[in-house]
């Protein structure tokens, strides 16, 4: 049973109970409507605020600034930006790293968590501290810069907005929570069979944590996507500037129309707010578009992180 | 330990690429607080750089710069936690309250939408509303016959709007872990409760709050514990280089940056780093200890 249906249990016991209906109850129950209304329109608003202004026409941008109704539909500001060559090389980063990272980071994050929760191994403890520490006290900006690069020399390297993020201490303990609640026997016929710790782990314990698995994928994943100081230190070459400092690059530099990168003798005319709106849609689309489907993997996997980690 | 390893070693091996790269990035950088008492020079490296003694420590105190940007590190992480946690709560508590589901769903996925976009993307909405001459806010008051108020160079509103900001991205993702935690609450506790006549209201007052109280603690220690920690992507991303709103917003986090990659000086970067590690590992042995004592089941450690 997810959480999501877990909690819609307790709503339908509650609900098939009397209900109150005095004055200050009603008075509460209307508040209590109010104020979640409130909150999820303001949650809500600025997103729509900017997908309607990306499919508004530049004029009408300019004279009303933003609206809730479009005034003058259009696609300029799209046709735009995709016209440039900077929207496909950003979106190839940011998809190159997100996808690379996160496979890289949940291999990685999941045989350490498996080393940490097994009870076999007599050190975990001492290991799990050494972890620990890492969140307690920070490396500092400078050494982390020195590290990346110059030591490992990644300035300008892809590999600089995947490596740092591989093992985060946060997700490994979320992972342990999940492998101490997988039944040990599970092992013991294995171990009996004679398989290794490693076929185990991949045969075995792999498949049943599946679904764990998947939620920290989607946490890795998400951190990747929207991940812009990796870049802002490390990358200045455009042609792997990440989605986000795309959106930077447009909102300060102040030649954005030479960074989108569109044919000059296409002779289009410039949107300059539409350009910016547009990009920033395409880079929160994908989240909107797979928000509703992983949702409750998230919430999982943050109830788990937060009351048992 | 060696005994250990060679008994257990396919588990060792599983762990070895996670913990090669727990090393390489986050031990191997703690070496830079090496620099904080350092000559460090580029060419030198850390090791071949003249030791410096606490000459870095001395610069970095005798300036006013370290309190003006400690305050307002701790001062906004503060404010962010104070506000969060009333606003996450209630979301929690009504969110719980509310009897058709469909609706309650859909409250659900819409406050915690916010939480999955970058901080880049929360810069651009701001700027979108704040902008002094077409920013919706500005065009707003313009419309009623207010006056309109240049935000980028007021710095007494940031630490409200910054405030705002951290509440909107983050109230609806703490509401569903407190909401999680409202769920595994007994309806016992519920029945019996109103059984005995009390109505909604008193039901929230002596059941829900009183149980929610280990997570509402862990969860604010985890926070206090970084409280010497700023949000680089979200103060850096909203505020940037903005010099004039400084006053209220830089916090050490930004003041490293700003010490490292546009004054180049490693030193006085790492000796600020290093002052903020240690403050942040002292407060949360401190907090910690006081958890210890008032309620042993929510300490961290």
């Amino acid at each position: 049973m997810t959480e999501v249906e877990a909690m819609d249990n307790t709503v339908g016991r509650r609900s098939s109970i009397r209900q109150d209906t005095s004055w200050p109850e009603k008075g509460f129950h209307w508040f209590i409507h109010g104020f979640i209304a409130a909150f999820a329109l303001i949650s809500f608003i600025p997103f729509w605020l900017v997908v309607i202004g990306s499919f508004t026409a530049e004029q009408s941008l300019r004279t009303n600034g933003y609206q809730l109704f479009p005034t003058q539909f259009s696609l300029y500001a799209y046709q735009y930006v995709l016209a440039g060559k900077q929207i496909a090389t950003s979106y190839g980063v940011t998809v190159t790293v997100t996808v690379v990272g996160t496979l890289l980071a949940v291999l990685v994050t999941s045989t350490y968590a498996y080393f940490l929760a097994h009870r076999k191994v007599k050190y975990r403890n001492v290991f799990s501290f050494l972890t620990y520490f890492t969140m307690l006290f920070g490396s500092g900006l400078v050494g982390y810069y020195l590290l990346i690069a110059n030591w490992l020399g990644l300035k300008d390297s892809i590999l600089a907005l995947i490596l740092p993020y591989v093992l985060n201490p946060f997700y490994a303990f979320i992972m342990v929570a999940f492998y101490r609640n997988i039944p040990y026997e599970l092992n013991e016929a294995a171990i009996i069979d004679g398989a290794n710790d490693i076929t185990i782990f991949f045969r075995i314990i792999w498949p049943v944590a599946t679904p764990s698995i998947a939620t920290i994928s989607l946490f890795y994943a998400l951190v990747y996507w929207n991940d812009w100081w990796l870049a802002l230190l490390f990358i200045d070459k455009h042609e792997l500037h990440p989605l986000q400092i795309m959106i930077r690059q447009l909102m300060s530099s102040l030649d954005p129309d030479a960074y989108v990168g569109v044919d000059v003798s296409a002779a289009m005319q410039i949107p300059g707010m539409g350009v910016q709106l547009a990009t920033v849609c395409l880079t929160i689309g994908p989240i909107i578009f797979v928000y509703p489907f992983v949702q409750k993997y998230f919430i999982k996997g943050l109830t788990i992180g937060a009351l048992k980690g | 330990m060696i005994r250990d390893i060679v008994k257990n070693k396919s588990l060792y091996l599983l762990a070895l690429p996670g913990f090669s790269f727990l090393v390489v990035f986050a031990y191997v950088p703690m070496t830079g607080h090496l620099i904080a008492f350092k000559d460090y020079r580029v060419s030198e490296g850390i090791w071949g750089s003249p030791w410096a003694g606490l000459e870095k420590f001395r610069l970095l105190f005798e300036s006013d710069k370290w309190i003006q940007v400690t305050l307002n590190t701790l001062y906004l992480n503060l404010l962010f936690i104070v506000f969060s946690l009333i606003v996450a709560l209630t979301l929690a508590v009504f969110l719980n309250e509310i009897r058709w589901a469909v609706w309650k769903r859909l409250a659900q996925s819409i406050v915690f939408l916010p939480y999955f976009v970058s901080w880049m993307v929360v810069s651009f909405i701001v700027f979108a509303l704040l902008n002094t001459s077409d920013g919706l806010v500005n065009r707003t008051l313009a419309r009623i016959g207010a006056d309109t108020v240049s935000w980028y160079s007021s710095p007494q509103y940031w630490p409200l709007i910054l405030t705002a900001i951290y509440v909107w991205k983050f109230a609806g993702y703490k509401s569903i872990i407190y909401l999680a935690a409202i769920t595994g609450i007994s309806g016992e506790y519920y029945e019996s409760a109103r059984i005995d006549g009390a109505n909604r209201l008193q039901q929230i007052w002596h059941i829900t709050l009183p149980l929610l109280r280990p997570t509402v603690i862990i969860l604010t220690l985890l926070s206090i514990g970084r409280i010497f920690y700023g949000d680089f992507g979200m103060i850096y991303g909203i505020v940037g280089d903005n010099g004039v709103l400084f006053p209220t917003t830089d916090v050490i986090d930004t003041y490293t940056y700003r010490m490292l990659r546009h004054l180049g000086d490693f030193g006085m970067s790492s000796a600020i780093a290093l002052y903020q590690s240690v403050m942040g590992l002292i407060v949360i042995l401190i907090f910690n200890g006081i958890v210890r004592k008032v309620d042993n089941d929510s300490r961290l450690f």
